[in-house]
């Protein structure tokens, strides 16, 4: 049988980055593959190039045996593949068939033909076995009803290559089970189907064969029946060490610093877990798993909605950043760019950022720690290399805007620091010098919570790994846990058992 | 996630906006004529009237409603009603036969504004709030400078679109029916109509789907100028001599967004329609016929109507809270 999609020698690189190199994949019709890998191991910029995204810098792309290029994403949906992404592009507020005809609608003489639209929708609606009225608006239904639209609107294309990335992240257990049972139908009517998840039940439950990427490189390609679980999961993450890390200290940690209780919220439930001087606690999970949530809850930003919080044995209350930033709790977000830095002014008065909102109203901006030379003192032992700290810290490179924040908290003499991806976006040498920081601040008798989805990077900095599934902390690693454990318990396959019955 | 996967629900049930508010109005009309004894009010002659009212602030209500929708917004239209009136009544200088040549002039500036406008906001990406801000400063300059040497009155004539009327029908108010009547119909019924929808609503998903959002944008935007420009010539006709003023004095450049947002189309864009437009456009004609009967003072006035716009839009958000899951 000729493949509906065969793409061969697929390379792209970004600048610093080789996201893709000679990566070959293929699906035949009615058939579901599956791409399975770690976050950042090339999964979605594959899938960029496919839908017309991005264009490769090598490689070919042909459907059904003829070879073709798309510049436009436009192009592809008209070669028929059809890309159904995370977040939803449809129009809250108009009408499920209004959705599925955006841009391609009926019309004679510009003039809609609203009855065959909804015919048609209904038609659409019905082969993706959803029962959905055609002229309800998309913001009453479920995310589960509104995959579904979305899914009709890739029929209405004819797709024959359906790509679906992480399409149940946002479901529930039933709603993932509607979903799954379509996938089948799709199957027989001989649609070919791409099939991204992290979600190991759902992969073995429908995929006819999987491909593990890593690194921007294809592991292997092969037929379910000779991919046990195991096997893929270390295929997903076997790699090598590097051994740039801070050597630990030889000592137990001290006493206890921070402590959470049955902390719950939208996206957390029974969080439970302790920070103790001089300990790094790293958190791992997959994109959904909840491991942001947690820091989000940590610094009062999106605050616990029950549970209780402990610092040096007081009860706190955080919620609201400034709540925490008045305990002590300093916040490293991942996002530096959006959520970290005021790009556009110097790098001296983003590391007094802090210490300027806590102060008071009528404080003397040039007196005490708010004076030039005390934070430049302070920057400068940090090694934050500018040519002037008037500078704007948007010209700065990523390690040393890094490090420009943790002067922020350094400076306001935070005991807990929580970091979110502490080095994504930095060379290799900065992020030597973040991990020496971060393990010099906690040998100081404080702190770190790291969140993390470079797991080498968790193994190599934390003292203890907790890891997040479906927002529940799944299980908690000692300092030598190897990236199979951690990826055992991310995917929830600790109680897999349970999670195969109800699948 | 609250879902119910068995019972895909139908559009919510409930009044519809338009109507509720429509009512509402009438009744506080209603309510306020009988109160006060003035029972004249309500003869056919009243209520004539009072939607005669709505004329010039609908007509433009109804093209802002289209720029709105789009997600973008136009602070130029009240200098552009005050350029109209101008240049119409200069152009006639009472002469019935050139009412049409002042007519066509009249739209051609109007759809010249309008393409800047868009074009500002679509190819140029500029912030619709600024950019129509500048051509409305630039035309309203323009106009006070040369007003000088643009005296003029309209033909007679021409009046008869503010005086005159079909079987007792005012003409302005045919005029009014039938633009609403062919604005819904683009809105609803044609292509264009659907891709202003799409373009309001997820402009970088319009955009994958293939919808050529600049154009729609820009047109939206030439729509609003025309139908400004419709206002401006009742009022010049009304008026029978138009001034710098009358669209400032008016106040229609924020009447009309605010009446916009009270019917229910979202700042946003992509959400909302003429008939809730209309029915905001008639609850302001009500409030002013209601506080002239109550012989309340223009001041207070200003200040119910501004605590009315802040209550109907704290009340649409509320009801939005309540169903989008």
């Amino acid at each position: 049988m000729m493949a509906a999609l065969s793409m061969s020698g697929i390379s792209k690189a970004f600048p610093g980055v080789r996201a893709l190199d000679n990566v070959d994949f293929d699906c035949l019709p009615g058939e579901v593959h599956a791409i399975c890998g770690e976050n950042g191991a090339g999964k979605s910029t594959l899938m960029k190039i496919l839908g017309g995204s991005y264009r490769p810098d090598a490689g070919t792309i042909r459907l059904a045996g003829n070879a073709v290029h798309f510049s436009h994403p436009r192009q592809a949906a008209e070669a028929g593949i059809s890309i159904i992404h995370q977040e939803l592009s449809l129009l809250p507020h108009r009408s499920v068939a209004e959705n599925i005809f955006m841009g391609r609608e009926i019309a004679r003489h510009g003039l809609l033909d609203k009855a065959a639209m909804r015919d048609k929708a209904a038609r659409l609606l019905g082969r993706v076995g959803a029962r959905i009225d055609p002229q309800a608006l998309v913001s009453s239904l479920s995310i589960a009803m509104q995959q579904l639209v979305e899914i009709a609107k890739a029929l209405l294309l004819d797709a024959r290559i359906l790509v679906m990335d992480e399409p149940t992240a946002a479901l529930d257990e039933r709603d993932s089970r509607t979903l799954l049972a379509l996938v089948e139908t799709l199957r027989r009517d001989g649609v070919s189907i791409v099939y991204i998840s992290h979600r190991m039940p759902e992969v073995m439950a429908i995929a006819d064969r999987i491909t593990i990427l890593k690194d921007g490189r294809k592991v292997w390609t092969r037929p379910r029946d000779a991919a046990p679980v195991g096997e893929i999961v270390r295929a997903m993450v076997g790699r090598d060490l590097k051994d740039f890390y801070p050597a630990r200290p030889a000592s137990a940690s001290g006493q206890l610093l921070l402590s959470v209780e049955g902390g719950a919220n939208a996206a957390l439930r029974d969080v439970a877990f302790d920070v103790r001087a001089g300990e790094i606690v790293g958190v791992a999970g997959l994109e959904d798993s909840g491991k942001a949530a947690l820091a989000q809850a940590l610094v009062g930003d999106a605050p616990f909605s029950s549970g209780t919080v402990t610092l040096r044995g007081e009860p706190v209350t955080l919620r609201a950043p400034r709540q925490a930033t008045a305990a002590g709790i300093g916040y490293l977000p991942g996002d530096r760019k959006r959520e970290g830095l005021a790009l556009r002014q110097s790098v001296r008065d983003n590391a007094l950022l802090t210490l300027r909102s806590m102060a008071g109203l009528f404080a003397r901006p040039q007196r005490g720690a708010f004076a030039s030379d005390v934070i430049d003192g302070k920057l400068r032992e940090m090694d934050v290399r500018a040519a002037d700290f008037g500078q704007e810290v948007g010209t700065l490179s990523g390690g040393n805007q890094q490090k420009a924040i943790i002067v922020r908290w350094l400076a306001q003499a935070s005991d807990i620091l929580v970091f979110v991806e502490p080095t994504r976006g930095i060379d290799i040498a900065a992020k030597a010098a973040i991990y020496e920081t971060m393990r010099g601040f906690a040998d100081s008798g404080r702190g770190i919570v790291v969140v993390s989805s470079d797991m080498p990077e968790l193994i190599g900095i934390a003292d203890r790994i907790l890891v997040m599934h479906q927002g529940r902390i799944s299980g908690a690693l000692p300092r030598d846990a190897s990236e199979e454990d951690i990826m055992h318990l991310a995917l929830g396959l600790a109680d897999q058992p349970h999670r195969e019955a109800r699948a | 996630m609250t879902t119910d996967v068995a019972k895909p629900g139908p559009a919510r049930s409930g009044l519809p906006i338009s109507i509720l508010l429509a009512g509402l109005s009438i009744g506080f009309f209603v309510v306020v004529a009988l109160a006060t004894g003035e029972i004249a009010q309500l003869s056919g002659q009243g209520i004539t009237g009072l939607l005669q009212r709505m004329v010039a602030l609908g007509l433009v209500a109804i093209g802002q409603t289209f720029v709105i929708l789009v997600g973008s917004i136009d602070l130029s239209v009240a200098a552009l009603i005050s350029a109209v009136a101008v240049l119409a009544s200069h152009i006639m200088q009472g002469d019935p036969a050139m009412i049409l040549p002042a007519i066509l002039l009249c739209l051609g500036l109007c759809l010249a504004v309008g393409l800047v406008n868009g074009a500002l906001v679509a190819y140029g990406g500029i912030n619709p709030l600024i950019a129509t801000l500048g051509t409305g400063l630039i035309v309203q300059g323009v106009l006070a400078a040369s007003f000088g040497s643009l005296q003029g009155a309209v033909a007679r004539e021409f009046q008869a679109i503010a005086y005159g009327g079909l079987l007792g029908v005012p003409y302005s108010l045919l005029l009014l029916a039938i633009l609403s009547l062919a604005a819904a119909f683009v809105l609803h019924r044609t292509l264009f109509g659907a891709r202003i929808y799409a373009v309001g609503g997820n402009p970088d998903g319009a955009r994958l789907a293939g919808i050529r959002t600049e154009r729609v944008t820009l047109s939206a935007h030439v729509v609003a100028s025309l139908f400004a420009g419709a206002s401006g010539l009742y009022l010049a006709a009304r008026l029978q001599s138009g001034t710098p003023w009358v669209g400032r004095d008016g106040i229609y450049d924020l009447e009309s967004i605010a009446v916009t947002v009270i019917g229910g189309t979202i700042l946003a864009g992509g959400k909302g329609g003429i008939a809730g437009t209309l029915a905001g456009v008639l609850l302001f004609a009500c409030l002013d016929a209601g506080f002239n009967m109550l012989g309340i003072d223009a001041f207070l006035k200003q200040v119910l109507r501004g605590a009315i716009v802040i209550a109907a839009v704290a009340v649409h958000a509320v009801r939005t809270k309540g169903h989008v899951a």
